[in-house]
């Protein structure tokens, strides 16, 4: 039996989410013997909850409470309700993610002063650089088990998929070829066992080869005593005192009754939509326009990365189900190089299907259907796939609105999920699709076709970090600018996209966010 | 993406009518080889039939593939597939002077099933069988070469996933 703290007790630090910031947070602190009550909107599951199987996972796993999607493109119209594939359960979307753990570079904290103002782009440097997080990088790696030099771990083999890629990325002059970094363990570590070459990372590792809040920081946080996790608990307000202070969170549980729990201090990790919804819907007489929100920033510059899907078929099979999912990453074109027309790099990384999802996906417009489409099915075990990973630029009419009457289960504004292409966005996608298809051209597909965005997994920047109050919602520590005992722990922090998944950056801040609470905690600040 | 609701349906019911399907697979007739709800109105399950086919057609895949998802569809939507086939088959009839099915050339058929491409008929019946066909795991490693399910077997060390060998360039 876990610890439970008091809903009274007003010496805890209440965490919203439990993915890979909350979750990273809560094991952290209670590292240090510092308590916290971490309210998880979705289910607890087991390992044995996971199976290989794209819908039944689906189903079971992802964030389907209603949103809008809006904007001016395709998910507009192929998605209008699912905008974000991401994960309501313990552990967040660390059960969805793919394991690929790269740094953002140096650069990449500074864009800004790299390249300059951009027209119609609201680009910000990090009020943190890269040797400043570096430490922390080093220690989520450590703790993630990214393969490599932190963990020791080797990377993986190729598998075929990325071989395919790789042949024909050699072949066009790419260099920086590898299949890894990924938090899959090539052998045994942390108490986990090695990567089985299952395929289905997005569905969740039925063996924990995969770093993942659900199965290492959320049960060794409550194994400590310092930390309770209660799981189908939405939050829905945050509540403060009349200075200002965050004070308690409104939340419902399981049976949708309301509960309030005291809070020390609130940290808000529940993903770049829930996160600056919440601090939205925490508007009050103090604070009319939401929580933490005097810049205006809140749910502003929400980014997805600029993506896009290139496929090919081989002239022999690939079985690119295979082994892991995302499975090899060309970091050649990741560079800043605004020659090639465009601000921001982009990675290219391998990546599968399964059939059942690739069917829906290859083109999810009412168009996908029809003897080609058919065809190109028929051959799904000669096919070899890529994912662009690309520098989304910052808009600030890019974000997360409350729609004026629409309501859910909750009674909480639907939010709406507004997003469109920086010029540069498409610069830099048409430049991916176009290396990616030369890539298997080199390496002699029969044929290469796009394939278009996916609801995203990527969702960053909403309540982003700067150095001025005025420019966005919290600091460097990931502190709210107006209200000092508030928090964001979640990759709504991100100043920028960068061209690297977000995931081992979440981590890295969560971790240095942790000492940072510590230290203001030990001086009596908080 | 059909709506989690309606994912969860068809899957149910495909499930009940894997269920029906394997207890009167001793019959020798075809027809009875047919979902419930295609049997009771078999002269609809047959127009329905031939426009899942056009969708998604695989030439290898038998008609009971396409008619277990696509069945329920004559209860639970009767009215808006009726009036749909109906409508498909006046604009064959215009074209060509024939019932949509009588039209002999896929390519014909197909250019006919453009038009309507963006209406709550086609997309309802897509939907459908989009996830209804390609979600049967009966059809995934004879027809598409895609295992399904791996973790029962240990994954894929040691069967198969490093062993390509780039032999065609």
């Amino acid at each position: 039996m876990s610890t439970r703290f008091e809903h009274d007790d007003d010496g805890v630090v209440v965490i919203i989410g439990s993915g890979a910031g909350g979750g990273t947070l809560a094991h952290a602190l209670a590292r240090k013997g510092i308590k916290s009550v971490v309210l998880e909107a979705g289910k607890r599951y087991a390992l044995e909850d996971i199976e290989n199987d794209e819908w039944a996972m689906f189903e079971k796993i992802s964030w389907l409470d209603e949103r809008i999607t809006a904007g001016p493109r395709q998910l507009t119209e192929t998605f209008p309700n699912l905008p974000a594939w991401i994960v309501k359960g313990v552990g967040g979307s660390t059960i969805h993610w793919a394991g690929v753990a790269l740094r953002f570079q140096p650069h990449e904290f500074r864009l800004h002063s790299e390249v300059g103002d951009i027209d119609g782009a609201n680009l910000l440097d990090w009020p943190i650089s890269y040797e400043e997080l570096e430490p922390y990088y080093v220690q989520a790696e450590r703790h993630m088990g990214v393969t490599g030099e932190a963990s020791g771990m080797p990377l993986h083999d190729w598998n075929n998929n990325f071989m395919v890629l790789a042949e024909g990325a050699r072949r066009v002059g790419y260099e920086k070829l590898r299949a890894g970094p990924m938090a899959i363990n090539t052998r045994p570590y942390d108490d986990r066992p090695q990567c089985m070459q299952a395929g289905f990372c997005m569905q969740g590792c039925r063996f924990g080869a995969k770093w993942s809040t659900m199965y290492t920081d959320i049960p060794r946080a409550e194994a400590t005593g310092y930390c309770e996790v209660r799981p189908n608990a939405m939050a829905l307000t945050i509540e403060h005192d009349e200075r200002g202070r965050v004070n308690a969170v409104v939340y419902a549980d399981a049976e949708g009754n309301l509960q309030r729990q005291r809070a020390r201090a609130v940290c808000v990790a529940g993903n770049s939509i829930e996160s600056p919804r919440l601090l939205l819907n925490s508007h009050s007489a103090l604070f009319p326009d939401g929580l933490a929100n005097s810049s205006g920033q809140v749910g502003r510059n929400y980014m997805t990365h600029a993506t896009a899907c290139v496929f090919a078929e081989m002239p022999k099979p690939v079985n690119m189900h295979r082994g892991t999912t995302f499975a090899g990453i060309i970091s050649d074109e990741a560079r800043l190089d605004r020659s090639r027309g465009f601000v921001g790099g982009y990675t290219l990384e391998v990546m599968s299907l399964g059939l059942p999802f690739f069917a829906k996906f290859m083109d999810p417009a009412n168009g996908g259907w029809g003897r080609d489409y058919a065809a190109i099915l028929e051959k799904y075990d000669h096919l070899s796939g890529v994912w662009i990973c690309g520098e989304d630029l910052p808009m600030e009419q890019n974000g997360i609105t409350l729609h004026d009457s629409r309501k859910d289960q909750y009674g909480l504004p639907v939010p709406i999920v507004y997003k469109g292409d920086h010029p540069n966005d498409g610069a830099l996608r048409r430049h991916g699709q176009q290396q990616a298809r030369s890539c298997y051209e080199a390496v002699g597909a029969v044929r290469v076709f796009d394939v278009p965005d996916f609801p995203t997994s990527h969702n960053v920047g909403t309540n982003r970090m700067s150095a001025r109050a005025e420019d966005g919602v919290v600091n460097q520590w990931g502190q709210a600018h107006d209200i000092d005992n508030l928090f964001v722990s979640d990759g709504s922090q991100f100043t920028s996209s960068g061209a690297e998944n977000p995931t081992l950056t979440i981590v890295a801040l969560a971790l240095r966010q942790a000492v940072h609470i510590a230290e203001r905690m030990s001086r009596g600040e908080l | 993406m059909p709506s989690a609701t309606g994912t969860t349906l068809s899957r149910r019911r495909f499930l009940t009518l894997t269920g029906a399907l394997a207890a009167g697979s001793l019959a020798l007739s075809a027809s009875t080889l047919w979902p419930r709800w295609a049997r009771a109105e078999p002269e609809l399950a047959t127009r329905l039939l031939r426009l899942g086919r056009d969708i998604y057609p695989h030439e290898a895949i038998a008609d009971r593939y396409y008619l277990a998802p696509l069945a329920p569809l004559l209860e639970e939507q009767r009215e808006l597939i009726a009036a749909g086939l109906d409508d498909l088959d006046r604009r064959a009839r215009a074209a060509h002077g024939r019932d949509y099915a009588a039209v002999d050339s896929a390519a014909e058929r197909e250019a006919l099933l453009r038009q309507i491409e963006d209406g709550e008929f086609f997309q309802t019946v897509r939907n459908t069988l989009v996830v209804g066909l390609y979600d049967n795991s009966e059809l995934w490693e004879p027809h598409f070469g895609y295992q399904g399910s791996s973790w029962e077997q240990g994954g894929y060390v040691g069967r198969g996933y490093n062993d390509l060998v780039i032999d065609w360039l």
